[in-house]
């Protein structure tokens, strides 16, 4: 009877401590939370991320914000801020001076110059000449569709003179940036979210998110996996807007981005026919070839670049394109809505 | 006398104990306020190895010291409501002799949980808490049939030393 | 324990089980409801259930609107105020995970359904 009596103690005794020490754990449990901006690069902004409280959450989302909303002034085309210099900035200065900007800028431009060459042109961060006057004509075409009209083929070609990547000058030992014909213009739309998001997901681990999932407007980017170590699952859009099914499959990310150009989100009708706002340098039209490209990869700065440039071409070039790529792997979906996947592409299979 | 006075004062010390214990390890049945109640085999045993009265001043002492150290005032109107039910339930249920320790425990266990979700509704002014009501059943049925078999085991030994 | 000790744990533990199994049911059906999530600049403004037909109006203090309807167990955005019409021209959201987008008013509705095997996000 005292053995027993003692085990019953000592029973007691372990689960006390076990209970104790259950709850230090759980109270440690981090819970998952989302925070929404809606202005950074003209779009919404969703960072899910886990914490152990709400407050904890916000003081991180607050500097990811932060950072973000500072990529967003950097690489504004359209406005200026007091204080810094950013792309509009350098474009305002054309055929005049050399302006100096913030290394992230910098960056931004080889990793333009780096892909230009790698794409053959299809990504073109100097287009902006040609860019801004479809950006023009878009924007009346959706604001009175009755009156939707195309550019001026002649002023197409006229203004895709003044593109030449050669006149885009960087300076990395002096942070400067010139660009030498006054008509030119950069346009990092293609590239410059992808890259602030890439940016960002460095930042978010700096400052301590392990786990989250960072979406600048369909440019996702997982910072690790989940916390409980599956892979996060982010759904492809269907770009069939008229179709019931939202999305066409779901993949897995797990310290991988994935960014998809698509032609069904920003675009205007003329005629009844859809032009989007990606626009294939060698022809200064929007390209017909595929209805959306999506592209996985580690950095989110590459596959935003990379999505708009496989946009840009045929889907054959594309694919073996993708294919001459290490870590790289695409998706199309095609005008007829069918589904092709470079080799390395792995659909979520749904249990 | 003075030995009643002292077995209550270490009773109450116990049961003081007990709760600071239950305050560490608060085992979740996804419903706020439900625990093991440890305490409340402090309590049995004081009304099956002394009286009534005994049972009665120690459970409401233990629910005003703990309530002034460890909780607030709002938890403590839970823990009276619910102590005092399961305390009238415990001592009916005692007096028919249809159950044994477990039984009556089981009873007070349950009833004590009833009595925290009667006032919680009150105070809410909902009547959506009694959704948890099977739940708090079966979490009182449980914990009573613990903290009853220890007591039997308790009030077997104690009965001999206890006045 | 005497004999009248089981049976009575064996009727209280049968009783709660039963209506326990009958709530959990109930709670199921409930939350497995698909809603829609109402949010305006990222705070939760308001659920609504995708079996009721309903018509909202989603207005702000600088006058903004957005006016949600959902039907069929859908929700779409019907009317807004904002300049771009990017949110009427989305497809109604029905499906788990789906959302709907009005940036110029900073409102997303999401749908929720209380499923665990959702998306955590989507790409476009």
């Amino acid at each position: 009877m005292k053995k027993i009596y003692r085990a019953a103690v000592l029973a007691a005794v372990l689960t006390i401590f076990a209970g104790v020490a259950w709850v230090q754990i759980q109270n440690q449990t981090p819970k998952r939370y989302q925070a929404q901006f809606f202005d950074c690069f003209d779009t919404v902004t969703t960072i899910t991320g886990y914490a152990k409280s709400q407050e904890e959450f916000s003081e991180k989302t607050k500097l990811l914000w932060e950072k973000l909303l500072y990529y967003h002034k950097l690489y504004d085309i359209y406005h200026a801020y007091d204080g810094i210099n950013n792309i509009k900035s350098i474009n305002d200065a054309a055929g005049k001076q050399p302006v100096q900007v913030e290394s992230e800028i910098i960056e931004l431009l080889k990793l333009g110059m780096e892909l230009y060459q790698k794409t053959g042109g299809k990504l073109q961060i100097a287009y902006g000449s040609v860019l801004s006057l479809w950006h023009d004509y878009r924007e009346q075409g959706i604001n009175n569709p009755a009156q939707a009209q195309l550019p001026d083929q002649k002023e197409l070609s006229d203004r895709a003179k003044h593109a030449d990547m050669d006149h885009l000058i960087l300076d990395e030992e002096a942070s400067t940036v010139y660009l030498a014909d006054s008509k030119m213009s950069l346009d990092v739309g293609s590239i410059g979210k992808g890259y602030a998001v890439s940016r960002l997901s460095e930042y978010a681990r700096e400052i301590g998110l392990e786990h989250a999932l960072i979406s600048v407007g369909g440019n996702v980017c997982a910072v690790g996996a989940k916390e409980d170590e599956t892979p996060w699952l982010v759904g492809v859009e269907n770009p069939d807007q008229k179709s019931s099914e939202a999305y066409v499959c779901a993949v897995e990310l797990s310290d991988a981005a994935i960014v998809t150009s698509g032609d069904y989100q920003r675009y205007y009708e003329v005629d009844g026919v859809r032009y989007c706002h990606i626009i294939d340098p060698a022809t200064q039209m929007p390209p017909n070839y595929v209805s959306s490209v999506s592209v996985l990869t580690k950095d989110s700065g590459m596959a935003d670049a990379l999505s708009t440039a496989l946009f840009n071409m045929e889907l054959e070039e594309g694919m073996s394109f993708v294919e001459s790529l290490a870590g790289v792997e695409a998706m199309w979906i095609g005008k007829d809505g069918e589904i092709r996947c470079s080799s390395g592409f792995k659909i979520h299979e749904e249990k | 006398m003075a030995k009643k006075t002292a077995y209550l004062g270490m009773l109450i010390a116990l049961a003081f104990v007990f709760s600071y214990i239950e305050s560490l390890l608060p085992i979740h049945f996804g419903v706020p306020g439900i625990k093991l109640g440890l305490a409340n085999l402090v309590v049995i045993v004081a009304l099956y190895a002394m009286d009534i009265k005994t049972a009665c001043v120690l459970s409401l002492v233990r629910i005003v010291l703990v309530g002034f150290t460890f909780g607030n005032p709002a938890n403590m109107i839970y823990s009276l409501a619910g102590a005092i039910l399961s305390l009238l339930i415990m001592i009916l249920a005692k007096r028919c002799k249809a159950f044994s320790v477990t039984g009556v425990s089981v009873l007070g266990g349950v009833f004590h949980n009833l009595g925290q979700i009667a006032v919680a509704a009150v105070v809410a002014e909902t009547a959506s808490l009694f959704y948890y009501l099977p739940m708090l059943v079966v979490a009182g049925t449980l914990a009573g049939i613990v903290i009853g078999v220890l007591a039997s085991l308790l009030i077997q030994r104690l009965t001999k030393a206890m006045p | 324990m005497k004999k009248n000790d089981i049976i009575l744990i064996g009727i209280l533990l049968a009783l709660s089980l039963a209506a326990f199994g009958g709530a959990a049911l109930y709670a199921k059906l409930g939350t497995r409801q698909p809603q829609a999530v109402v949010y305006l600049k990222g705070k939760e403004k308001g659920r609504y259930p995708l079996s009721e037909n309903i018509t909202l109006e989603i207005r702000q203090e600088d006058g903004g609107y957005n006016i949600l309807k959902i039907e069929g167990g859908k929700a779409d955005i019907t009317e807004a105020s904002c300049p771009d019409k990017v949110c009427v021209r989305q497809r109604p959201a029905g499906g788990r995970g789906e959302s709907l987008v009005c940036l110029p008013n900073q409102l997303t509705v999401e749908i929720e359904n209380g499923g665990e095997d959702g998306l955590d996000g989507s790409t476009n």
